[in-house]
């Protein structure tokens, strides 16, 4: 099945091609990504579905849902969505750096320090940016790109989904 | 040079009480005699004791308490775990340096250890107090192919073989509060912080840091920062304890736990911990943001976070939360140690 992250890569490449619709399908899952006249926004409801098929495999294992976190499944594909929208006006150089885990959300390395970074902030792709905690299992997220953050998308102390997005960065 | 020195080694432990030449020595490691007679008196700075009879040769009496990369390797018998061994005196703590060895590429199961730190990391930077050659203060890197997310399972994992290991070795009875730390009657004896460089979808590396208290006084587990609940090994059980058979035995026990993990996946680890784990079955009080509620504790779901049922007996799964593990209304025996 296919990753958000290459999810995100094919539309950015559709964007920039003069293809109108496109159809991927594997495992029983369909992706269907097409152009709308006007403007070259995504079709919402392709991503839509297969952002729900993603959002069900951490919750597998364990049957209740997350304290605190009960969000419904539309509202985070709206972030998802709002996000390749804003992509597109930004001539696709925004890029999310999303948690690669559930846990909570760690802007500084402790209580008393300054966050890692802040808006405006000049990462690489070795700039450490957050730590995402669960278990006692402390992640260090690393940008992964080299840019600016143009966005914060979480807060200190707040419990984060896997594959919700953290930081914007607008890339050099 | 250092493969050299486990060779002698292993030589003269082999023999145990009989004497070994010099010269059969020298021509079974390729070296001088006055080679050997050197690596001798350098085994002898690192606590080996060796005596040494003109026409009979060398045998082997003691060995020594201090730990070094050779003492600590000698008679560990495993394929991955703790093969290549990091050992320094002080440092500042050993998360930092295994960090540092892993960004240079060093393998899988390479044991970063020291015998004092002095930044030791807890969580949050809160300070773990790590006192001089009075307990097992190591870091352990792993390079598992598996998905970042399920990386906390092996902070689970590391406890309960922590747990197994000690019970096992010193005939105590650990505990572990959720997530990953082992009481013994109900005081902290060990801390595990695990620190992991992930992709979204690859792990680079995983650092396993365990603080172990090992032959402290109760006099010496007061410092401020830990207060009274704290103990080691030693305050349990009155006894001293071989740093160096503790950590082999921990790093046999964690390298089976973990291969078998990786062939057989959590459910085996799972049960093991709920076997372990304190408070199971019982009733904790939970805080989030703004009240306290009180649920009992079920044990942990596929992925390590706690599971806990309600009032109304439905079951809810917490990844994150401030639990009070031991001022429970209606559980009055639990202070009172």
């Amino acid at each position: 099945m296919l990753k958000i992250q290459e999810i995100r890569e094919i539309i950015k490449l559709i964007d920039q091609s003069s293809i109108n619709e496109f159809t991927y399908e594997s495992d029983g899952t369909t992706v269907t990504l097409k152009k709308s006249d006007e403007s070259s926004s995504v079709m919402q409801e392709a991503v839509v579905k297969q952002a729900e098929t993603l959002q069900k495999q951490p919750k597998k294992e364990s049957v209740p849902a997350i304290e605190e976190n009960k969000k419904e499944p539309p509202e985070e594909v709206q972030e998802i969505n709002k996000h390749d929208d804003s992509n597109n006006d930004d001539d696709n150089n925004t890029f999310e750096i999303v948690s690669p885990m559930v846990g909570t959300f760690y802007a500084a390395p402790s209580p008393e320090s300054d966050p890692y970074v802040t808006k405006g902030s000049k990462v690489d792709n070795a700039t450490v940016v957050c730590i995402v905690e669960a278990m006692k299992l402390f992640n260090e997220i690393e940008a992964e790109v080299s840019g600016e953050i143009t966005e914060v998308l979480a807060e200190d102390g707040e419990l984060v989904e896997y594959g919700q997005p953290l930081f914007r960065v607008n890339r050099n | 040079m250092e493969s050299t020195r486990n060779k002698l080694i292993g030589l003269l432990a082999k023999e145990k009480d009989n004497y070994i030449s010099g010269q059969l020595l020298s021509d079974e490691l390729n070296i001088s005699r006055s080679a050997i007679w050197k690596h001798m008196n350098e085994l002898k700075k690192d606590g080996y004791q060796i005596e040494a009879q003109s026409n009979k040769g060398y045998r082997i009496t003691g060995f020594p308490e201090k730990l070094s990369e050779n003492t600590l390797k000698w008679g560990l018998n495993t394929d991955w775990a703790g093969t290549k061994i990091i050992h320094k005196e002080t440092v500042a703590s050993t998360q930092l340096i295994a960090h540092e060895a892993a960004r240079n590429n060093a393998p899988h199961g390479t044991v970063v250890i020291a015998d004092e730190q002095k930044e030791g990391k807890g969580r949050m930077n809160r300070h773990w107090h790590s006192t001089k050659d009075q307990g097992l203060w190591f870091s352990l890197i792993l390079r598992p192919e598996l998905q970042p997310r399920r990386a906390p399972q092996l902070t689970l994992l590391t406890a309960a073989v922590l747990a197994d290991a000690l019970g096992r070795h010193t005939q105590t009875e650990p505990m572990i509060k959720w997530p990953n730390d082992i009481l013994i009657n109900e005081k902290k004896c060990a801390g595990i912080l695990t620190e992991m460089q992930a992709e979204q979808d690859r792990i680079q590396y995983i650092v396993i840091g365990i603080g172990l208290n090992v032959n402290q006084e109760e006099t010496e587990l007061t410092a401020e920062t830990i207060k009274k609940q704290a103990t080691s090994l030693k305050v349990e059980t009155g006894k001293n304890w071989s740093m160096k058979a503790l950590f082999q035995n921990i790093i046999t026990t964690f390298e089976k736990a973990y291969d078998f993990y990786i062939e057989n996946g959590f459910s085996d680890i799972k049960k093991k911990w709920e076997s372990y784990g304190f408070k199971v079955d019982q009733r904790i009080q939970i805080k989030t943001m703004n009240k306290n509620r009180e649920a009992i504790f079920k044990g942990i779901s596929e992925d390590g976070a706690l599971v806990v049922e309600d009032d109304n007996g439905d079951l809810q799964t917490l990844y994150s939360a401030e639990i009070e593990w031991f001022n429970n209304k209606g559980d009055e025996n639990v202070n009172e140690k």
